[in-house]
């Protein structure tokens, strides 16, 4: 411990009139309150909870059965909006795809370990960005990505679209149940990223106007998949 | 800057209160984020029960925050961040100006952050050289045109459209329409130019997680996660007191934040940060400073009266709910906070209890802060206890004094007051006007300003009670015997104390 911390946080335990505590305080009150807790919704309320948030909030969402669906809406979006550039994770269900082969006209990127800054330029030039995500949650309407180095941040940031790709499974009731799984991971598995994204980038800060895509994608689309 | 000191929040409001845009801005965008929260909070259901678990967590982070904060530093540091401590705000600004230098920094893009606010950052890093832009939509706006957020959560809240066309065409160099789209859509290609040449990224801090020394930013634009993203470094600013103990904690502040700050179920963006980024991967930050900030958080900490303030998670569902902010907007409290929150953070951030201003009487102490509140925290309590210390250090207004002197002379005895009852009755002659007295003159002259003073009534109640007190004799009746024995037992038990129910 560095002088100034033990200053610091000596100065504050002065300040509360007692040394500090060695042993960690119990904490009675931790996380949600218990009612919360066995609040559960079948897969399809989940479905329908989540679908209808995401529209609230600016986003589109389809419900798909195969990966070849999948395939075939990218496809289709990719060409009705002239898409150039595409920018996908390096996830084994999106490589399957086989995207590149598909849209011939197009630039696909794939993410990879240490390109940083051909990576970030083609993320900002990107149409598309296309990630299949960690986890969902019905009752705010989120998705949740991680960082990696097949997994980057920006591609769920800086292009102009967004596709979510989400296998039904991993879609939970509660915020709760994801967060329950970061607590007392171990730091060699712990992402530096973890973003949870709940619609388009949107501002109200003219007038209250709301504007959507201000700096994030103004276009979200969510593939709920099963 | 659009304060200036030494001048009174009174002087302020004023000016405030003869801008009729503000005035209906605030009303509107308050009015808005008030029925948001409503809705919001009643679609949650349980709303108190969240409200007190919040409060919960909150008190119990902040009674044990020598722990909490210390097991947030290792984890951060195991996690590869650079941990800084400032007690002041002119230490933080140094600290930060220090790490811009070594990095050779020309371009600092900022995401909104209140500590940032009290610390001048943009002003110190100009100084020296350096461009430092706001990104969030609203801070861009007044950063352009050189003032303080007018609201927490909605920072140009007093600014409109046309307004901001004008500071915007000044930077684009051409005439830029008063249109929300074409504004926006400005401001995202300018800035997403500086987001990818900057060389520093800098951040405020929602919480800090302790457990694993992670800082977790709420956001709509985005703006937040490109700063912590795209430049190479990462400088985040945070208060001391931003902790709570774990992820499991987050659901709930996750759940009363955005619902109490715009009805939103969640902010579009929660990102968790731990750490700069990880080999492998290609972007983020290759280097993370967390700025550990006092500057007058610690002199709350022991104070029965004050350590609750350090719970507040910076919503601004206070300054919605209340009806003084919104007549005289948020520049008339003169600091980067404003509202009930500011109108106690303001004095009580500042040992000097002589350098604060009329700050405290902003309030009509109705409680609607509290009610408002997502973690409960007594502000109209707080306002009397701030008025109270003011005067108790002998700071307040002579003719106050005055009053209350001669209040005490006249009426420590009856015979005095009588005669000072019967001498004001003839001398209100003069000045009476429909039995009441509209002159703004000596000590009716702030009174009188806004309404009329009743006139003194031909007899006082003194005068009246020996004839009442009669009738009341001959009309009493003996009280029905129950309820008599009902209020017996009450009294007795409210002798020994207990809880109001």
């Amino acid at each position: 411990m560095s002088e100034q911390q033990q200053a610091f946080i000596q100065m504050i335990s002065n300040r509360l009139g007692r040394p500090m505590p060695t042993e960690k305080p119990p904490h009675p009150f931790k996380g949600a309150p218990d009612f919360w807790k066995s609040y559960e919704l079948d897969l399809e309320q989940r479905i329908e909870l989540f679908r209808d948030n995401w529209a609230k909030a600016g986003g589109h969402s389809h419900r798909l059965s195969t990966m070849a669906e999948v395939k075939q809406f990218i496809v289709d979006h990719a060409q009705s909006l002239k898409a150039r550039q595409i920018l996908q994770q390096n996830q084994p269900e999106l490589l399957a795809l086989r995207l590149k082969e598909q849209l011939p006209t197009c630039q696909v990127t794939t993410w990879s370990p240490g390109n940083r800054d051909e990576l970030i330029s083609q993320a900002a030039s990107a149409d598309i960005g296309i990630a299949l995500v960690d986890q969902a949650v019905a009752h705010t309407g989120s998705i949740v990505v991680t960082s990696s180095g097949n997994t980057g941040r920006s591609v769920s940031l800086l292009p102009t679209v967004f596709i979510a790709i989400i296998p039904v499974e991993r879609l939970k009731t509660r915020l709760g149940e994801t967060l329950a799984t970061f607590d007392g991971r171990p730091r060699k598995q712990f992402p530096a990223g973890i973003h949870f994204i709940s619609g388009p980038s949107r501002s109200a800060d003219i007038e209250n106007d709301l504007t959507i895509g201000v700096h994030g994608p103004g276009v979200v689309f969510a593939l709920l998949i099963g | 800057m659009s304060t200036s000191k030494g001048v009174s929040v009174t002087e302020r409001a004023k000016v405030a209160l003869n801008d009729e845009f503000l005035r209906n801005a605030v009303k509107y965008t308050t009015e808005k984020l008030r029925d948001g929260k409503r809705q919001a909070s009643s679609e949650q259901g349980n709303w108190e029960e969240w409200r007190e678990r919040g409060r919960q967590i909150r008190l119990h982070t902040i009674s044990h925050l020598d722990y909490y904060l210390n097991q947030f530093i290792e984890n951060a540091k195991a996690n590869g961040v650079q941990v800084h401590f400032a007690a002041t705000a002119a230490e933080a600004a140094s600290i930060t100006l220090g790490i811009a230098q070594k990095r050779q920094a020309r371009t600092v893009v900022k995401s909104k952050s209140m500590v940032s606010e009290e610390v001048h950052i943009n002003e110190t890093l100009e100084k020296e050289g350096m461009e430092s832009i706001e990104t969030d939509l609203g801070e861009y706006i007044i950063q352009l045109a050189h003032e303080m957020p007018s609201h927490i959560i909605i920072p140009a809240i007093h600014k409109n459209r046309e307004q901001i066309a004008e500071l915007l065409s000044k930077e684009a160099g051409e005439t830029l329409p008063p249109d929300t789209t074409i504004l926006a859509g400005f401001v995202r290609k300018k800035l997403r130019e500086k987001f990818l040449e900057a060389d520093i990224g800098m951040t405020g801090c929602n919480f800090a997680i302790a457990e694993s020394g992670s800082i977790v930013l709420f956001e709509n634009e985005g703006n937040a996660r490109m700063v912590s993203t795209v430049p190479k470094t990462q400088i985040t600013l945070m208060g001391m007191e931003r902790i709570i103990p774990s992820w499991d904690d987050l659901e709930v502040m996750a759940t009363l934040l955005p619902r109490s700050a715009t009805g939103q179920k969640l902010t579009v963006y929660m990102s968790g940060i731990s750490g700069p980024r990880r080999e492998a991967d290609s972007d983020g930050p290759e280097e993370m400073h967390i700025i550990i900030v006092d500057n007058g958080r610690s002199l709350q900490l022991g104070d029965p009266d004050f350590q609750e303030l350090l719970n507040c998670i910076r919503c601004g569902a206070c300054l919605n709910a209340c009806p003084v902010y919104r007549q005289i907007g948020g520049h008339s409290y003169g600091g980067p906070y404003s509202g009930p929150i500011g109108a106690v953070l303001k004095p009580a951030l500042q040992k000097n209890v002589a350098e604060w201003d009329d700050i405290a009487n902003a309030s009509s102490l109705c409680g609607a802060c509290y009610e408002a509140c997502p973690v409960k925290i007594p502000l109209h309590d707080m306002l009397v206890y701030l008025r109270n210390r003011k005067v108790k250090e002998g700071h307040k207004a002579a003719e106050e004094n005055l009053g209350m002197k001669g209040y005490a002379y006249i009426m420590a005895n009856p015979k005095r007051l009588r005669r000072v009852l019967r001498l004001g009755r003839v001398g209100q002659k003069l000045l009476l006007t429909d039995n009441v007295i509209k002159a703004k003159i000596g000590p009716l002259k702030g009174w009188n300003q806004y309404r009329h003073t009743p006139g003194l009534p031909a007899q006082s109640f003194r005068e009246q009670w020996h004839s009442l007190d009669q009738e009341l004799q001959q009309t009493r009746r003996e009280m029905d015997e129950t309820i008599k024995a009902r209020l017996e037992k009450e009294r007795t038990q409210r002798g020994k104390g207990g809880s109001h129910s």
